[in-house]
């Protein structure tokens, strides 16, 4: 008698997503040394790792904010599941209104929650990640508050890095308990394949299981 | 009224996420069949907690024994659930006691526990945590103790917990009678087991596997079982271990 069972369906009837929202600095100074180009190069590695892999495929949820111009905080386009992202162009320009930007990430994470809550799908911590080459030109001290007592109250988790030396890695770590990382020279490439690789991670994590993100020493700058 | 004949078939496959660290699968199932009385438990060991796996192991055994011991009157609905709250306190303060001996504490030996109770007249789910637990009637109608997550889908509760008794939910079946089918699962198996809406089994799964199992051998089924599980279609699924018991009556 053959041991195989034949004709068993395998297939994923669960709905469980692992949301993300990138809160990109489009402002001015992200043209100097190309670094908007080489953030739109990132975000395309970045596309290609998350589809790479088939739970971060299924699991995944995007959302990119931007901000720049004339104190503009833009949501480029709606959340996706990570299968159909496909990242935005982004253009700088302007200012650094990067409190309005995580206020807006703030409210997107919970709204998005609840829509998941209504629809019955289950969902991990989602992951709010700020990437900045400067420091804001508008009132930040209240989110920055509120973004610690979000990840204090595990809502959501925060990551606040700063790229290059012009970044303000004091106030960017107000935004996180954990504090700002600092891009080692711009790379990005190398910090989108680590942020696939933690949402694969908090995709596939069990239950009851802390999740451990990879060591950031890839892109990030070493403390010395 | 004929006597009540249980075929019970349990497998537990290693998720990708421990066959990539070379570490053991942190599940555990075990049941104990006595004439018409079946007491199974399945225990999903914490990722988080260091000895997950010993814990599940220990909890699974225990309450299986402790169940199986325990007098055919208390095992009757409404007393069924004294019983089993008195067997999970027993567990778990062996637990704690073992932990103690090895300088540990509680909460590294963490799991969840699913479990069922069933007799000829009577039968109960007993559930702490994630995992599921369905009971099908012969007609297909199901009934299903669903997992307790917190906020997010990777929280759960755990038996090492000092509130368990806050989380352990026992949920009353119908009388087992031939044809019906209970299934008890560690989270990992949900997936591809429960159907979309949570309400029972997901048929293009389950129906194969019981159609083999009820002409198997319990050897044969068993390792048929394992090799559903384990079968590299579900590594794109889920990255968690896998446990499923599958008890069918007849």
């Amino acid at each position: 008698m053959s041991l195989a069972i034949p004709d068993v369906a395998l297939i994923d009837n669960s709905d469980e997503r692992a949301p993300l929202v990138l809160v990109l600095d489009c402002s001015g100074s992200m043209l100097e040394d190309n670094k908007v180009g080489l953030l739109n190069d990132g975000l395309k590695t970045l596309e290609t790792e998350l589809k790479n892999d088939p739970i971060t495929a299924r699991c995944g949820r995007v959302l990119v904010i931007s901000f720049g111009g004339d104190n503009n905080v833009e949501i480029m386009g709606d959340w996706t599941d990570a299968m159909d992202f496909t990242p935005p162009a982004l253009m700088a320009g302007g200012l650094t209104p990067l409190g309005t930007a995580m206020k807006c990430a703030l409210n997107e994470v919970e709204s998005q929650k609840a829509q998941m809550r209504s629809a019955g799908v289950s969902y991990k911590r989602p992951i709010i990640m700020l990437l900045s080459d400067g420091e804001p030109t508008d009132d930040w001290r209240q989110v920055a508050a509120d973004c610690k007592n979000a990840e204090s109250a595990h809502k959501v988790n925060v990551m606040a890095i700063g790229i290059g030396e012009q970044a303000n890695g004091e106030i960017l770590g107000a935004f996180s308990n954990k504090g700002a990382l600092n891009l080692n020279g711009l790379k990005f490439k190398e910090l989108f394949i680590w942020l696939s690789r933690s949402i694969q991670a908090v995709s596939r994590a069990a239950t009851g299981t802390t999740v451990q993100l990879n060591p950031v020493d890839s892109w990030a700058q070493v403390q010395t | 009224m004929a006597p009540l004949r249980w075929q019970v078939f349990l497998a537990a496959a290693a998720g990708s996420h421990h066959l990539d660290s070379a570490t053991p699968c942190q599940d555990a199932g075990h049941y104990l069949l006595a004439g018409d009385t079946l007491v199974g438990v399945v225990c999903d060991g914490a990722g988080s907690a260091s000895h997950g796996r010993d814990g599940a192991d220990f909890v699974a055994r225990s309450l299986a024994q402790l169940l199986h011991e325990a007098p055919a009157a208390d095992l009757a609905a409404p007393a069924a659930s004294q019983t089993i709250a008195t067997a999970l306190e027993r567990t778990r303060s062996q637990l704690e006691s073992l932990a103690l001996a090895g300088e540990r504490s509680l909460r590294d030996y963490a799991c969840t526990v699913v479990g069922c109770l069933a007799t000829a007249g009577n039968a109960v789910f007993f559930h702490i945590g994630d995992g599921y637990a369905v009971f099908r009637d012969a007609a297909g109608a199901c009934t299903v103790s669903p997992p307790e997550n917190g906020e997010f889908a990777d929280q759960t509760y755990f038996l090492s917990e000092a509130g368990w008794q806050q989380h352990l939910r026992v949920t009353l079946l119908p009388a087992p009678h031939g044809g019906c089918l209970i299934g008890l699962m560690s989270d990992g198996t949900a997936p591809f087991a429960i159907n979309r809406s949570r309400d029972g089994f997901y048929a293009p799964f389950i129906d194969p596997v019981v159609n083999f199992l009820r002409t198997a051998s319990p050897i044969d089924g068993e390792r048929a079982l394992l090799g559903v599980l384990a079968d590299e279609r579900t590594f794109s699924i889920t990255a968690d271990d896998k446990t499923l018991l599958l008890a069918l009556a007849a």
